[in-house]
């Protein structure tokens, strides 16, 4: 009983086999198999049975055909849907990854900066204290999820670090921020803009006994938004090891936007350092604040 | 006029609020140390720990000009060093089996009045020495602060009017052309004016490899190897239509395994 339960089960495999063949075959190809294998039964003196296997082929691929292979169109699509998912999550995660890190040094610097001001001038302390919470609520990774970031959003989370670092370099430290209010809403992945304010002041500004100026700027050219941050400290050194920072923003922006985005670095004419991110420029219809 | 029951200390760190917390910190712990200075750089803080004769400096790690390992190696043997730091964990790894005290801001008035009377106590003492401490502090620091290599990372070339910076990893190559090197990236070119002689001893060798008198390819950027009509070899860069020539001298690089 088993053996013809295993026969009958092969049978059903091959059947289902051959009718998975039927459907996706070209009709060019049916009829040249059609025909070889007629030729074949002939040779043999069988022809008949292997005629009415070919007609009743033809019926079922005009009959059932087309179903069947739409099924297995979707089928496919599916499998390649998935493994899309898949990959985009991997992307995403490796984001996840290669986004910048608060630096410790910075917040615990700053925290002790507070403690020194709440004895000697606490409503400077509040005011600095307040400019850190502002920026953890935009800097903290776990705070940045599922949000499409905006320039705007980019900028107060910098701003807040500025002030705070304007408070603890005191006259070293000027900043000017230059961005028009109507690219505020223009799509900027997060963090990108916080490196390099944060290069700008670690590796230009702070090692600089007078210290010097940051700029910020945004302009549209040729439909790609274009933001750089300008420092006039101690220019770019050669052989610097640092650099995972940009590494990072130059990985990520291959991620996003393939060959559309690009990070360069270059020499302003009075010396220092000047870096310009260029992404498509896009608008967020409905900036989440 | 101070006495010799007065010791003098300078308080060094390029913040001015963090040398006031230390200030204040130190007048509650320790009224008879006269401060008699502070510094805003490494350099700084050498200048006034000599002219003020001081016995003690206390020394911020990160600071401008020379940072506060290089100042304590300028000063060693001649002043009593204390190491201040907001964070810096690898340097507090590296303090705690040292004789050198140091500080974690903002300190709390216990570890200040601790440090205080171990200072007292080591007054009487020579400054103790710390060669090993300080190369140990260095590497650490080295490893993770924006460390020089001995090898260029980036290259500054001029775009037409505009001088960039292009990381090495970038480049495809160096070609010499007349009075100029030509930088070759995937999507632009660039010219810097140091020879082709120079360049490749700031080069890293494992990066980038000679090929010809006037050619330096990096070695991830080469795709194949194939002869021309001359019986040279010739070098096909990933990213660019360029062919590059190997010349006999160089030929041995490309030897197969």
């Amino acid at each position: 009983m088993q053996t013809l339960t295993e026969i009958r089960d092969a049978g059903a495999v091959i059947w289902w086999r051959f009718f998975d063949w039927l459907a996706v075959v070209s009709w060019k190809k049916l009829l040249l198999v059609c025909l070889l294998t007629l030729v074949l039964a002939g040779i043999v003196n069988h022809p008949t049975p292997v005629l009415m296997l070919a007609v009743a082929s033809f019926i079922i691929k005009v009959a059932a055909g087309g179903k069947r292979r739409a099924e297995l169109t979707a089928d496919e699509a599916t499998k390649r849907a998935e493994t899309e998912q898949l990959e985009r999550t991997v992307v995403e995660a490796r984001m996840e990854a290669l986004q910048a890190q608060i630096e410790p040094h910075f917040l615990f610097n700053t925290l002790a900066s507070i403690d020194q001001l709440i004895q000697t001038d606490p409503r400077r302390a509040s005011q600095m204290q307040k400019s850190l919470i502002r920026y953890l609520r935009s800097a903290l990774p776990q705070m940045r999820e599922g949000m499409r970031a905006t320039l705007g959003q980019q900028l107060n989370l910098s701003n807040a670090f500025l002030e705070i670092m304007a408070i603890r370099m005191e006259a070293r430290l000027r900043s000017v921020v230059d961005v028009p209010e109507g690219l505020k809403s223009a799509v900027f992945p997060p963090m990108m803009l916080q490196t390099l304010v944060e290069n700008a002041i670690k590796h230009g500004l702070e090692p600089k006994t007078t210290g010097g100026t940051l700029s910020i700027g945004a302009e549209v050219i040729d439909g790609q938004l274009a933001v750089h941050v300008a420092d006039d400290g101690m220019g770019f050194a050669p052989k610097a090891e640092g650099g995972v920072g940009l590494a990072n923003i130059r990985e990520r922006l291959k991620a996003m936007y393939k060959d559309r985005a690009e990070l360069i670095i270059s020499v302003p004419p009075l010396g220092g350092t000047c870096a310009t991110i260029k992404v498509p420029y896009e608008v967020v219809r409905d900036p989440a604040l | 006029m101070r006495t010799q029951a007065q010791p003098v200390a300078i308080v060094a760190d390029d913040e001015r609020l963090m040398r006031e917390q230390l200030v204040d910190a130190l007048r509650d712990a320790w009224p008879e140390l006269v401060i008699a200075g502070q510094a805003s750089n490494g350099r700084e803080a050498i200048a006034l720990v000599q002219s003020q004769d001081a016995d003690i400096v206390f020394l911020d790690i990160r600071m401008p000009e020379l940072d506060g390992i290089e100042a304590a190696r300028a000063l060693a043997g001649s002043v009593h060093v204390v190491f201040v730091t907001a964070h810096d964990q690898f340097a507090i790894d590296a303090f705690r089996h040292g004789a050198v005290d140091y500080l974690l801001k903002p300190a709390e008035p216990e570890r200040v009045a601790l440090t205080c009377k171990r200072l007292r106590e080591r007054l009487q003492q020579k400054p103790a020495p710390m060669d090993d401490l300080l190369a140990e502090l260095s590497q650490r620091l080295g490893s993770s602060t924006g460390a020089r290599r001995e090898y260029i990372r980036w290259v500054q070339a001029s775009v037409g009017a505009n001088l960039r910076v292009i990381p090495t990893s970038d480049i495809l190559f160096f070609r010499a052309e007349d009075k100029y090197v030509r930088v070759q990236t995937p999507t632009f070119e660039a010219l810097i004016r140091k020879p082709i002689k120079e360049l490749i001893d700031e080069l890293d060798p494992d990066e980038f490899w000679q090929i010809h008198r006037a050619t330096v390819v990096r070695v991830d950027a080469v795709e194949q190897v194939s002869r021309n009509f001359r019986g040279h070899q010739v070098v096909h860069v990933k990213g660019s239509p360029e062919k590059l020539e190997v010349s006999r001298s160089f030929n041995h690089l490309f030897k197969q395994m």
